[in-house]
């Protein structure tokens, strides 16, 4: 599904982000991005969602090269991405349904099917009495699954969360990353990416170890997916 | 755009007017002062041309006969002066009717006259001149051809009105040109402050809604459409001056007017450049807006 070959992404004026990367990730994979702070792994994610564009090499999602993609091409890619971050991203001023039809109202969902679905996807989350809050009143976890339901709610083929847990104390970690997997076993793909050992040996299946931009190790392991 | 994206936009201008207020009425107050100055141009533009048009309507070319020329030849005469493209219509003023109409004109004056002879006046033909050939080559031209039909002695018009004439037209129609312009760049800068400043406002909702998938055109049509607004509202408020102004010179100042015989004359502008002011507004209030995102966004980017 994502294939990245001698990918090398370098920021000007010289500095080496990523090193001749080449790689593989199934379909409905879930697969840890780690290494310390300055390694790679927020550039990663940004390729996959042509935030950026490599400097070299080629990345492929479905067969589709996304450096030629056009502005067009480009949004309807990342339509078909959910994004979540450490420092959620969501808009102070809406509610949580709000921030999460937001979403689906982008790519042309009708008001009234983007609010239903926001909130199906907010009750299955465990928000139900909180859909009419506003971020500022939740606290960390609450706006965590609020931002893992808005990308969520275009059914993504493909979630990219960066340090998703690195606000959120480990009980809520916890919770978050149970939250990943039951998205995964819908067939969704999530790479996530994390310096959290403690998380990625728990719930980790592939870890892609990054080390100064290069690709340092890539471990396959069978791992207890469910929660303790 | 499909239905439900117009409906997000149109949602998401509503509520940018709502919040961004003072914002919106800053721009479109600048853009109503831009517009009512060139309002003030073009009424003054169309009213001048108004005035000109009757004064136009005096223009008219004197061709003094010969003495020598029989009765029989005068309707010769004008009927070859008719001939001419230029020429609406042609009077003959007898010998003695020019004397006539030259004591009316001496009034308690014209004792002066006493001892001359009666036929001292040439005959004429006052020849009034067709609207389109009311410019000053075209005239000349016209003269010069009537000069030269025989029986013809000299030929007379008034070329200093129609240069003068022209002149001022053509000074207001530039005046209006490179204020209108200097203010309308003025203007476009103007509204794309307030644009970036609406954007930075904004720019958290853009950066999430660029990151969920969201289309150029789906991000930038709210920002052009309330540009357009905004444009549209300033033009209103600029026409409703203008006509206030208007109705000022036309009902406070009547005697002033009267002075000048221009009371009667006084009109407000037409359809055709009210819809102008209005598009002129909307243009570029819009085009501010795109042109400032579109940098914002770009720079952004980089």
């Amino acid at each position: 599904m994502i294939q990245l070959f001698h990918v090398s992404k370098i920021y000007p004026p010289n500095s080496r982000a990523l090193v001749d990367i080449t790689l593989e990730i199934d379909k409905g994979a879930f697969v840890f991005l780690t290494g310390p702070s300055g390694a790679g792994k927020t550039t990663f994610l940004k390729l996959l969602f042509r935030e950026v564009e490599p400097s070299e090499g080629q990345i492929l999602i479905n067969g589709q090269n996304v450096s030629r993609l056009n502005r067009r091409g480009v949004a309807r890619l990342r339509q078909a991405i959910g994004l979540v971050f450490q420092e959620f991203k969501l808009l102070p001023r809406l509610t949580a349904v709000e921030n999460v039809a937001l979403a689906a109202e982008v790519v042309g969902t009708s008001r009234r099917a983007s609010y239903k679905k926001a909130y199906q996807l907010i009750c299955e989350l465990g928000l139900k009495t909180k859909y009419k809050a506003k971020p500022p009143t939740l606290s960390g976890g609450e706006q965590q699954r609020i931002a893992i339901a808005r990308a969520l709610i275009n059914d993504p083929m493909l979630v990219l969360a960066d340090e998703p847990t690195g606000n959120l104390d480990p009980e809520v970690a916890d919770e978050t990353m149970q939250l990943f997997l039951k998205i995964r076993d819908r067939g969704t793909t999530i790479i996530v990416a994390s310096h959290d050992l403690e998380l990625i040996k728990r719930y980790g299946s592939r870890i892609i170890y990054l080390r100064e931009g290069c690709l340092a190790d890539d471990l396959w392991r069978v791992t207890q997916e469910k929660a303790p | 755009m499909k239905g439900a994206k117009l409906g997000f936009v149109l949602r998401r201008v509503r509520g940018s007017l709502w919040e961004l207020v003072w914002n919106h009425v800053l721009t479109s107050g600048t853009m109503a002062m831009t517009l009512f100055v060139f309002g003030v141009f073009m009424l003054l533009q169309g009213n001048l041309q108004l005035m000109l048009k009757g004064w136009g309507d005096q223009i008219q070319i004197n061709a003094y006969l010969d003495k020598s020329l029989g009765a029989a030849e005068i309707p010769r005469l004008i009927d070859q002066v008719r001939g001419f493209p230029g020429v609406e219509r042609v009077r003959y003023i007898s010998q003695g009717q020019a004397w006539k109409e030259f004591q009316v004109t001496l009034g308690a004056q014209s004792g002066i006259l006493e001892g001359l002879p009666r036929d001292v006046l040439p005959a004429s033909l006052e020849i009034a001149v067709k609207p389109e050939f009311r410019d000053t080559p075209l005239v000349e031209e016209l003269a010069g051809q009537i000069g030269k039909i025989q029986g013809i002695n000299a030929v007379e018009y008034p070329q200093e009105w129609v240069d003068r004439l022209s002149l001022i037209v053509l000074a207001v129609q530039w005046t209006k040109w490179v204020l209108g312009g200097v203010l309308f760049m003025a203007t476009f800068f103007i509204v794309g402050s307030t644009v970036r400043l609406a954007v930075l406002a904004r720019k958290d909702e853009i950066e999430i809604m660029q990151l969920v998938g969201a289309s150029e055109e789906l991000i930038q049509a709210p920002f052009l459409l309330e540009g357009m607004i905004q444009g549209v509202l300033g033009g209103l408020v600029a026409v409703l001056c203008l006509w206030l102004l208007h109705l000022f010179i036309y009902q406070q100042a009547p005697a002033l007017l009267g002075q000048m015989g221009l009371s009667a004359r006084i009109q407000f502008l037409d359809l055709k450049s009210v819809g102008l002011i209005l598009g002129l507004g909307c243009l570029l209030s819009a085009t501010g807006s795109l042109f400032s995102l579109r940098r914002f966004i770009k720079t952004w980017h980089d």
